[in-house]
């Protein structure tokens, strides 16, 4: 079985993604320099050949701080993006398959959450459960899951009398089987083109709560605390310190966003070739 | 014990609305299937035979409300069974073949795969023995090159070819006592729904199966079944062997039914 070709979007976005992920890995053995120390050069170096991307306030190296940050912004989209699907699809499928009392209460439920926009959802419950890796991941998991939760639930109930749902009861598989093993699989597209999109938001949210002091603590080379700690350089031409970490997010967000369509291609049947 | 393998008592039973209005679509269902013959449900669209069906392996609309009735099988009553007992019997004892099967079968998973994923459900085993065993039912129904076949998606199934899957799940991975087909033909065309019906005889026999096809074709029944039941808007009309309801039908929804069909002239 060969997949059709992958679309230039889906290429590019893969290419991106992957050299994130190197400079990631790469940064957890090796880093220009320290990225945590201060005052390895000068405060507010323009960039140079010892320093590529010059260096900030503090004296730190940008491009080491910015390598760091890699492990913390995509580390905590994966994961946050990770966790929001697998509870969110959960809770939809449950919703949508068995209806009911249990589809109100899980509804009703998660429509709660979502009256808050999700930023400022974000910001409240880091302030009231402080700052912290997985706090951070735990909240933006959470913001998401509401729309996981509805797009899974209809997908669920626009499908669970179909004649192939019908078929799998009648050979004898129990509800839980029929609603996760052959019901759900059918709506891997849409759930899997979401994440991506999902993905972009908690990657700018991730950055917001960084940059207004709220997530992580404010020497974590997180790209948002950088961005932060250069905010003062932007109007007197120390412009390399928050530039990079900006063009860094924009990197990221714009990857999920490519990912997107190509994702859900990927898994219909009918897109193979 | 009787030579009935499932006996229909008085079905009765409405939809229910949104608003909680019940609209009755069954009354008073009665018919036997006695065991090792073909027996034919039919009636026009509406009539209540698909919804008879499914409420056998009591996978009927949740929106069926059942006011009264039993369904004995084999001597137990499927309605007073739990949700456990009812999952043995299911595909087990009683399988279904449906009318539409390029959409029974799920698009997602190849064929062999929905094949073996059945056969692993009831034997357990290793994913390639199940897949062998897929492989080797969709090879008795007659499908050209069974494993490459295996290996595609039901999109890539003719309607015949993925009713001969459907029929290949039912009657030879599900191995039931009682196969019922819900109009397995409708919808192909004549010379493969002859192939089809063919088939299915060939399976009842070599697997001994009790058959309940349910169908609006007389033509197909007058071929193929033994007894008849004539089904209109909710009640059984007539019940005869199908010989009785071709010579000498009693009621007149019979006689009206046969005269559509122009399978018997002069029959009006």
């Amino acid at each position: 079985m060969t997949r059709a070709p992958l679309s230039w979007s889906m290429r590019i976005g893969l290419a991106i993604l992957g050299f994130y992920v190197a400079v990631a890995l790469l940064s957890l053995v090796w880093t220009p320099h320290d990225p945590l120390s201060p005052g390895v050069g000068d405060g507010f170096l323009p960039p140079s050949v010892e320093f590529p991307l010059g260096t900030d306030r503090l004296g730190s190296d940008v491009l080491s701080r910015l390598m760091a940050g890699t492990q913390y912004n995509l580390g905590i989209a994966v994961l946050a993006v990770a966790i929001a699907l697998t509870v969110g699809s959960i809770l939809g499928v449950i919703a949508g398959y068995y209806g009911g009392a249990t589809d109100i209460a899980i509804s009703r439920g998660v429509e709660v959450f979502q009256a808050f926009p999700g930023l400022l959802f974000a910001m409240l419950i880091v302030k009231a459960v402080g700052p912290g890796v997985v706090n951070v991941i735990l909240v933006l998991s959470f913001v998401g899951i509401p729309d996981y939760v509805r797009l899974a639930r209809a997908e669920v109930q626009s499908r669970r009398n179909w004649p192939y749902a019908e078929a799998a009861r009648m050979v004898g598989n129990r509800s839980w089987q029929v609603a996760f093993r052959h019901i759900l699989p059918n709506s891997t597209g849409p759930l899997l083109a979401f994440t991506s999109i999902n993905a972009a938001f908690v990657a700018l949210v991730t950055a917001s709560l960084g940059f207004l002091g709220l997530g992580l603590s404010p020497n974590t080379p997180e790209w948002g605390n950088m961005i932060a700690r250069g905010q003062d350089g932007v109007m007197t031409g120390e412009w390399w310190i928050s530039f990079f970490p900006g063009l860094a997010i924009l990197g990221m967000t714009g990857a999920f966003y490519l990912l997107g369509d190509a994702l859900s291609d990927l898994t219909d049947p009918r897109r193979r070739r | 014990m009787s030579d009935y393998l499932l006996e229909v008592t008085g079905l009765s039973g409405a939809f229910r609305s949104p608003t909680g209005e019940l609209t009755p679509v069954l009354h008073d269902v009665s018919f036997d299937l006695r065991a090792g013959v073909t027996t034919a449900i039919v009636g026009e669209t509406g009539s209540g035979k698909s919804l008879t069906a499914l409420s056998i392996l009591g996978i009927q609309p949740a929106t069926f409300v059942r006011s009264a009735g039993r369904i004995i099988f084999d001597g137990q009553d499927l309605l007073a069974l739990d949700a456990r007992a009812l999952r043995a019997v299911r595909g087990r004892r009683i399988a279904m073949v449906f009318q539409d099967a390029r959409s029974a079968l799920n698009p997602v998973f190849t064929v062999g795969r929905q094949l073996a994923d059945v056969h692993r459900l009831y034997h357990g085993g290793s994913r390639a023995a199940a897949m062998d065993a897929a492989i080797d039912a969709l090879r008795r129904v007659a499908i050209p090159e069974p494993a490459r076949r295996a290996r595609q998606y039901p999109h890539e199934f003719s309607g015949g070819m993925a009713q001969r899957a459907m029929i290949a799940l039912a009657a030879l991975i599900c191995r039931p006592e009682l196969l019922i087909l819900d109009e397995p033909t409708t919808g192909l065309d004549v010379t493969t729904q002859a192939e089809i019906m063919e088939l299915l005889a060939e399976l009842a026999r070599a697997e001994r199966l009790t058959t309940c096809l349910i169908t609006h074709d007389l033509g197909v029944v007058a071929e193929s079944c033994d007894q008849v039941v004539v089904m209109n808007a909710g009640r059984v009309v007539e019940t005869a062997t199908t010989e009785a309801i071709f010579t000498s039908p009693r009621e007149a929804y019979t006689q009206r039914l046969l005269a559509a069909s122009q399978l018997v002239e002069g029959a009006a």
